[in-house]
């Protein structure tokens, strides 16, 4: 990036994009003020996932509990939410995880983001511990604080309704459920009553301030600086989008669950805990099943063309989904092939406020458990009448539920059954075998934020040939590969955009787009290097954590037990020699530590 | 199959027909068919570069397929093809931005193919208007030239495409030479051609 075009209006530095106000609210003391970050923090952090990750660095020291007032919760658009790019709806709240320790961030779509952004900030940042449950009510004319007495103890749909029955239909809502309130360690902030921000716990964050809900209104626009050039490059981005098979047609006529089928075909679909790599009844559970049976709409998130998500009825409920994710989690992890029983408890995750992934993972090592008799936790595969009950109870905090609610991990050690959690520093593992997947395994390894798909989603390379295909069996050369990704992907989520674009559209789209529209030179390098400072960062801040690299690391199970039949039959991942590779092609030290020199090359050094 | 396509491919790519990773084939089998993996490199193919889809009905692996699958499936319903081969032709595509339709001046290609036309589209990678108009050219013609962009070809077996691939990319360069040549042509039998 070299320069930038500012926007000067009576002798004030304006910025195209970037509105260039952040929002703090603090519910200890309600002190609502507005601040304005150095320009050049946001050239170098971009907004999201990035900006989110400096603020922490910032302010949450180290030992903070997750759960104390000492931490934030750090929502933050990016440069072109709020624009008219394809699928830049996102957003991301970042905070330290109670799950992992770890820094933390998860993004959603939906509207919220952009009425945020619409109503005049970049981000919000809340600090502090409210002593009775609170609402937030922000618009472009005025920020309130207002009880919410009245809400607490309600699920997402019901505290939505009630609040823009309160407030108007104009305001978007993101708020926490029961799950949240009960400070469950895998519990989600939901937004717009079906989007989840749905990793790392941050719901019980949000849950431990007493804030029950954020509604946001705004229409402002969002001024770009080349309008014209992002017309042109609007129409560009979109022809792709409609060109490409898999956001013109796999991604809007199935939905995410279009993944079933397709990777249960390549043993990389786990079930039973990740004892087996594929499903014997993946059909009846896959995306055309869905689109046959269940189907009643699809909808698109703020300006997405893909429109991925499917609004769906059983017999007796409906909502939205399930994703692919939560198909596989709430399905073959528990050995549950009903797909009705399935969307039933995707829903009920839903109101709930829960990470479908973390609750079907944990579930499933608790099924293992029970079956080989270390712990019997009431639960066994393929008991699908039990699930629902379950949730709920995770959710209450009742029962056995009360210690399934603190995830994998911490359940697993309490009762001696370590080998049993499917996790990476205490992040539940989504729905692929590693062991057909060498790079997945490396990025599940690696990632800053625990065992996640999305920070390197090596699944392009390795299965649908994005940028091009690559041998998914070979540990050779994925140490570059998942790097270059997880910078890339570091960068995507802090523009704050979808990453299924990113299958159509490479980064030299959004390196001209992120030009245009804040009139910064932005080259597709700048970008690579923008991830990578943010990257470096999260693993400092973890570091800063006690994290060191014994933590990146893997269940035993995906490294020492054979895929046992399928296409990836005698198959486990090969991590040591990767991980080397892995940390001397980031420049850092033996033991994952980013050494001087790379902080620098950087801009890191005063870290 | 998968010889055959291999074959075709590496012969695609080695005439220079298509550039490493450009160009794509499919073959019909009733209301399915089988293409090429997108991005997949038509002169080295391996097994697992052949997708197969349904015709008519998407699945899952409509993520890894061509992206000009949607003109493969409208010309396989729309026509009685059985085989497409999409290419990239270097002298064809040059000449589609400068005539709207080509005319072979050579024996071969009179022959073969009479006439080939040129349409030029807004959108031509992967197109919904691809997939709309192109099929109708199809029912008429052997082969037909997107402007800048490349040619779709079909036939009964996938060699039957190529060769009309081939050939108009034949057709092409001996058009081109001549139009560098200083010479008149002796004999032109164009007229012939333009109404075909």
């Amino acid at each position: 990036m070299d320069g930038s075009t500012a926007n000067r209006r009576n002798g004030v530095c304006l910025m195209y994009g970037w509105t260039g106000k952040i929002l703090r609210i603090n519910l200890t003391d309600q002190n609502i003020s507005t601040e304005h970050p150095d320009h050049d923090r946001y050239r170098e952090f971009l907004g999201g996932r990035g900006l989110g990750c400096r603020f922490l660095w910032d302010e949450v020291g180290p030992g903070t509990d997750p759960l104390s007032p000492g931490n934030k919760l750090i929502f933050m658009t990016g440069p072109i939410t709020g624009t008219r790019v394809p699928a830049s709806g996102r957003f991301s709240v970042t905070a330290k995880s109670p799950l992992t320790g770890t820094v933390f961030d998860s993004n959603s779509g939906g509207i919220w983001g952009v009425r945020l952004k619409k109503a005049g900030y970049d981000g919000l940042i809340i600090e502090g511990r409210s002593d009775q449950p609170v609402y937030l009510v922000i618009d472009e004319k005025q920020v309130r604080i207002k009880d919410a007495g009245g809400l607490w103890g309600l699920d997402v749909p019901k505290t939505t309704g009630l609040i823009q029955d309160a407030e108007g239909k104009a305001f978007s809502v993101a708020c926490i459920g029961p799950a949240g309130e009960n400070l469950v360690r895998i519990s989600c902030i939901m937004n717009d009553n079906n989007r989840a921000m749905g990793r790392g716990g941050l719901g019980a964050v949000m849950g431990f301030k007493n804030l029950k809900a954020i509604a946001v209104k705004g229409s402002r626009q969002v001024p770009a600086a080349d309008g014209e050039k992002l017309d042109f490059l609007n129409y560009e981005t979109e022809k792709w989008l409609k060109a490409n098979p898999i956001t013109s047609q796999g991604l809007p006529e199935f939905g995410t669950p279009v993944l079933v089928n397709l990777f249960n075909e390549y043993g990389i679909f786990p079930s039973y805990n990740f004892r087996e790599s594929q499903f014997p009844d993946a059909e009846k559970i896959s995306g055309e099943t869905l689109a046959e049976e269940l189907l009643v709409k699809k909808k698109g998130c703020y300006g997405c063309p893909i429109k991925c998500t499917r609004v769906t009825r059983t017999g007796s409920d409906s909502g939205e989904g399930p994703e692919y994710e939560s198909i596989w989690s709430l399905g073959p992890e528990c050995g549950i092939s009903d797909l009705e029983t399935i969307a039933e408890a995707n829903y009920l995750c839903n109101r709930l406020g829960l990470d479908t992934i973390s609750t079907g993972v944990t579930i499933g090592c608790a099924m293992e458990m029970t079956e080989n008799g270390t712990f019997d936790s009431g639960i066994r595969f393929g008991e699908q009448d039990k699930l629902k009950p379950l949730i709920s109870d995770i959710a209450y905090k009742q029962g056995i539920g009360a210690e399934l609610a603190d995830g994998s991990r911490i359940f697993s050690e309490k009762h001696g059954g370590n080998g049993f959690a499917m996790q990476v520093k205490g992040l539940e593992l989504p729905a692929y075998d590693p062991r057909g997947l060498q790079g997945m395994g490396l990025g599940f390894a690696t990632s800053n934020r625990g065992g996640c798909h999305l920070r390197a989603y090596m699944v392009g390379p390795e299965v649908l040939g994005v940028p091009k295909m690559v041998d998914r069996f070979s540990s050779r050369g994925k140490a570059g590969l998942t790097i270059f990704y997880q910078n890339l992907n570091a960068a995507i989520d802090s523009l704050v955009i979808c990453k299924f674009a990113a299958l159509a559209v490479s980064e030299e789209y959004f390196a001209r787009i992120l030009t245009a529209v804040t009139g910064i030179h932005y080259k597709p390098q700048d970008l690579h290097l923008a991830g990578e400072r943010i990257w470096n960062l999260e693993r400092i801040y973890n570091i800063r954590e006690g994290f060191s690299s014994r933590d990146d690391g893997l269940p035993e199970r995906l490294l020492r037990e054979p895929v046992k039949n399928g296409p990836s039959k005698g198959h486990v991942v090969e991590l040591d020699s990767m991980l080397k590779d892995y940390y001397r092609f980031r420049g850092w030290d033996s033991t994952g530590t980013p050494a001087g020199k790379k902080l620098s090359e950087l801009g890191l050094e005063g870290i | 199959m998968y010889r055959e396509f291999s074959r075709i491919g590496r012969d695609l790519f080695i005439q220079g027909l298509n550039s490493s990773h450009s160009g794509n084939m499919s073959v019909r089998l009733g209301d399915r068919l089988v293409i090429t993996r997108r991005g997949s490199m038509l002169g080295s193919l391996e097994e697992k570069d052949l997708v197969e889809t349904g015709i008519e009905k998407n699945d899952s692996h409509i993520t890894l397929a061509s992206t000009e699958i949607g003109v493969h499936r409208a010309i396989y319903r729309n026509t009685p093809a059985l085989a497409i081969v999409h290419a990239h032709p270097v002298y064809a595509t040059a000449l589609s931005l400068v005539d709207d339709e080509i005319i072979p001046i050579d024996s071969e290609g009179q022959y073969m193919l009479h006439r080939i036309p040129v349409i030029g589209l807004e959108h031509t990678v992967g197109s919904e208007e691809a997939a709309r108009i192109l099929p109708e050219y199809l029912r008429e013609y052997k082969i037909v030239m997107i402007r800048g962009h490349g040619s779709f070809a079909t036939g009964q077996l996938i060699e039957e495409a190529y060769q009309w691939t081939s050939s108009l990319e034949n057709i092409c360069r001996i058009i081109y030479l001549t139009r560098t040549l200083k010479g008149e042509i002796k004999e032109d039998k164009n007229k012939k051609y333009n109404q075909w």
